[in-house]
């Protein structure tokens, strides 16, 4: 709630800052390459995470092409996963790409078409009397230590070591995690199983696991919440989350052995390193260069690759080559991180093979 | 009321008016308006568990009967079971009806026994309507932002202090867990158990009380052997009411149980209930088997609402003799 707030603060301020030009170019943001969309009303369901960025570039595409009204639920990513099947939706988005039996049921993979459309980080959260944000220092073996459940107390050794210079209390551990299914728990916990083998094959990953340690909440809001008026509690919370409400959040040691605190430039770092990132090699955690944050995640649109509404499918085409182009600009008020050149590449190259009657949708020079 | 139409029409003249010509159809008319809204509940009933059913059979055939039994709540190995779930819907009930039960009698009794301070029952009529009023994600936020504190830092560390004896108030206490969750439902039952027993002991005939009270007997003692006695059967439907919404409560339980699929003897643990797990877990739940498990969780949940109902007549109609009125 808080965000879509701010997600239309942000808005009104570009909008603002364009003078009121809503014109089908727009010299400002270098817009003549934006195809002009045709009239068209869009519905998309999917996941929660990438919600108030949606909502935000959604209603600032509509402001700029009135033609184009576009509404998106957010169901959840297996409910908009299951409207895209049951062809109730005209696009799903998903923090998680389709796995191979979710493709088939819309027919087989090459049928679809999936794009990231935006690119998230997740923080560690924490409550502790005496330690300010970014004083406590974790790396991933503590962190796996923490979540399996081995390291119950802030005062044991594995911490200390990392935190010589901040007086730890001898207090109990608390581990407060997502109850709810959610791609921020994929995202977490994959990056756990890639950094400990230990939780790899006791625990996995997943949108649900079956925690070690700890009690969960129902949604970031909730964990944040519990996190700060709970002492002794540590918990992941999606970047925005953590900035918005001021909490406290480590910072996290990552592949090149730097301290950083999680930042949506640090996502973008870490989303550079993998070059060849794509639906089928999504993982972007725990990644190398010295800026990078170690708990990101790409979020994923999808449609069908042969669309039955000519219409309708160009008008999704075109504010999807926007979203992914222009309309990065809106990440940044949200605390979403912009996606780096190569994803924009991949998202265009893959744009351009939707159809109808085996025709290009996409109409942009290249 | 339409049988008693037909009978008085029926044995007057030979030759029907037109007008008692309409009654009559008019009788039928009703009884086959009233045969099919009685014939929709049943069929409405039946689809229900059917819809339950039916997307509950992949996690049915999987895990049998052994989903009753299982602890494990894996939704990476797609292993489950419901015993934690169903443990906490229980434990957290029986939680809210033992807090609840003394209160809402007492509250109960003064609004429909006592004399003194009649000025006090106003307020007390509203401030229960009012709290039945409130929806259960407001309670929920209340639980969640001053109650769990309050029970992490007094009411927890109270209990462990002097009844820390018993395995129910060891452990460290987070706030959030099945005592927590129990205080809540406690709070959202009250006002179903006490404008139910009110009702049902402001029935109890007069003229009992009044020949108690001409035997000799004191308010208490006319109380005690005369009024609740007879009030038995509608209580006891009153405490099942609350039981029922106690069992399918959902949000603002999930708020403050902390939401782990664990058994644990200690009242301070987080837990889980059956509509909580389904709750979290639904939007997200990809693949048959994990979506049939929540379905299996929801048959459970109505299988145990089924069950306590059906044992509640059994006893209500073993105490009374005959079938209860209440409930």
């Amino acid at each position: 709630m808080k965000r879509a707030l701010i997600a239309l603060f942000g808005v009104a301020t570009a909008l603002a800052a364009c003078g009121g030009n809503t014109g089908a170019t727009n010299p400002s943001t270098g817009g003549s390459s934006i195809p002009t969309p045709p009239a068209a009303s869009l519905t998309g369901a999917g996941a929660t995470f990438p919600q108030p960025f949606y909502a935000a570039a959604f209603f600032a595409y509509n402001k700029r092409f009135s033609q184009v009204t576009v509404n998106y639920q957010a169901v959840g990513s297996g409910a908009g996963i299951q409207q895209l099947t049951k062809k109730t939706v005209d696009f799903g988005a998903s923090d998680v790409p389709l796995k191979s039996s979710e493709a088939d049921a819309m027919g087989g993979s090459d049928k679809v078409v999936q794009l990231a459309g935006t690119l998230g980080t997740e923080s560690l959260a924490y409550n502790l009397q005496g330690v300010s944000d970014g004083q406590l220092k974790l790396t991933p073996e503590t962190i796996a230590a923490i979540f399996l459940g081995k390291v119950k107390k802030w005062n044991d050794p594995a911490l200390k070591g990392d935190n010589a210079n901040v007086s730890l209390p001898d207090q109990d551990i608390r581990v407060v995690h997502r109850s709810d299914g959610s791609g921020t728990t994929y995202i977490f916990t994959d990056y756990l199983s890639s950094v400990s083998p230990d939780w790899s094959s006791k625990v996995g990953k997943g949108k649900s696991v079956s925690w070690p340690v700890g009690q969960g909440a129902s949604g970031n809001a909730a964990v944040a919440t519990t996190i700060k008026q709970t002492p002794g509690a540590i918990g992941y919370v999606e970047l925005a989350y953590v900035l918005q409400t001021s909490m406290a959040q480590a910072r996290l040691k990552n592949k090149d052995g730097n301290f950083v605190l999680p930042s949506a430039a640090g996502a973008t770092a870490a989303a550079k390193e993998f070059a060849s990132a794509s639906p089928s090699q999504f993982s972007i955690v725990n990644a190398p260069g010295k800026d990078s944050a170690p708990i990101s995640g790409y979020s994923w649109l999808m449609l069908y690759k042969d669309q039955a509404d000519k219409t309708k499918g160009t008008a999704t085409v075109d504010l999807f080559y926007w979203l992914v182009t222009d309309g990065q600009q809106y990440a940044g008020n949200l605390h979403y991180a912009k996606l780096p050149a190569n994803m924009v590449s991949y998202d265009i190259a893959v744009l351009k093979d939707v159809m109808s009657g085996g025709a290009t949708l996409l109409n942009v020079p290249s | 009321m339409g049988q008693g139409t037909a009978d008085r029409v029926a044995p007057t003249p030979l030759v029907a008016t037109s007008r008692q010509r309409r009654l009559i159809s008019a009788d039928r008319l009703f009884r086959a308006i009233a045969y099919s809204a009685a014939a929709l509940i049943m069929v409405i009933a039946v689809i229900f568990v059917i819809a339950l059913f039916i997307p509950a059979l992949p996690a049915i055939t999987k895990f049998g009967l052994g989903f009753f039994v299982s602890r494990n709540w894996d939704p990476v190995r797609i292993e489950f079971g419901a015993l934690p779930a169903i443990y906490g819907t229980l434990v957290t009930s029986a939680i809210a009806l033992v807090i609840a039960f003394p209160i809402g009698m007492g509250a109960a009794l003064f609004l429909a026994e006592e004399a003194r301070l009649r000025f006090l029952r106003g307020p007390l009529s509203f401030a229960i309507e009012l709290l039945a009023g409130i929806p259960s994600v407001v309670i929920g936020l209340w639980a969640f932002f001053i109650l769990t504190p309050l029970m992490r830092d007094n009411v927890d560390p109270f209990l462990n202090h002097t009844l820390g004896f018993l395995p129910f108030f060891q452990g460290t206490a987070s706030g959030y867990g099945f005592l927590t969750a129990g205080v809540v439902l406690a709070i959202m039952v009250l006002p179903i158990m006490i404008a139910l027993s009110r009702d049902v002991i402001r029935a109890v005939p007069q003229a009992l009380r009044e020949a108690s009270l001409a035997l000799g007997a004191t308010n208490a003692e006319t109380i005690w052997s005369v009024v609740l006695p007879y009030a038995r059967v509608g209580i006891t439907g009153a405490v099942l009411l609350s039981l029922g919404r106690a069992l399918g409560e959902t949000i603002a339980v999930t708020m403050v149980i902390g939401n782990r699929p664990e058994i644990s003897g200690s009242l301070f643990s987080a837990g889980y209930t059956l509509p909580s797990v389904i709750a979290n877990e639904f939007t997200e739940a990809v693949g048959n088997v994990y979506l049939g498990a929540l379905f299996y969780l929801g048959l459970v949940l109505v299988v145990i609402t089924v069950v306590v109902n059906v044992l509640a007549r059994l006893l209500t109609w073993r105490f009374s003799g005959s079938e209860p009125t209440v409930a």
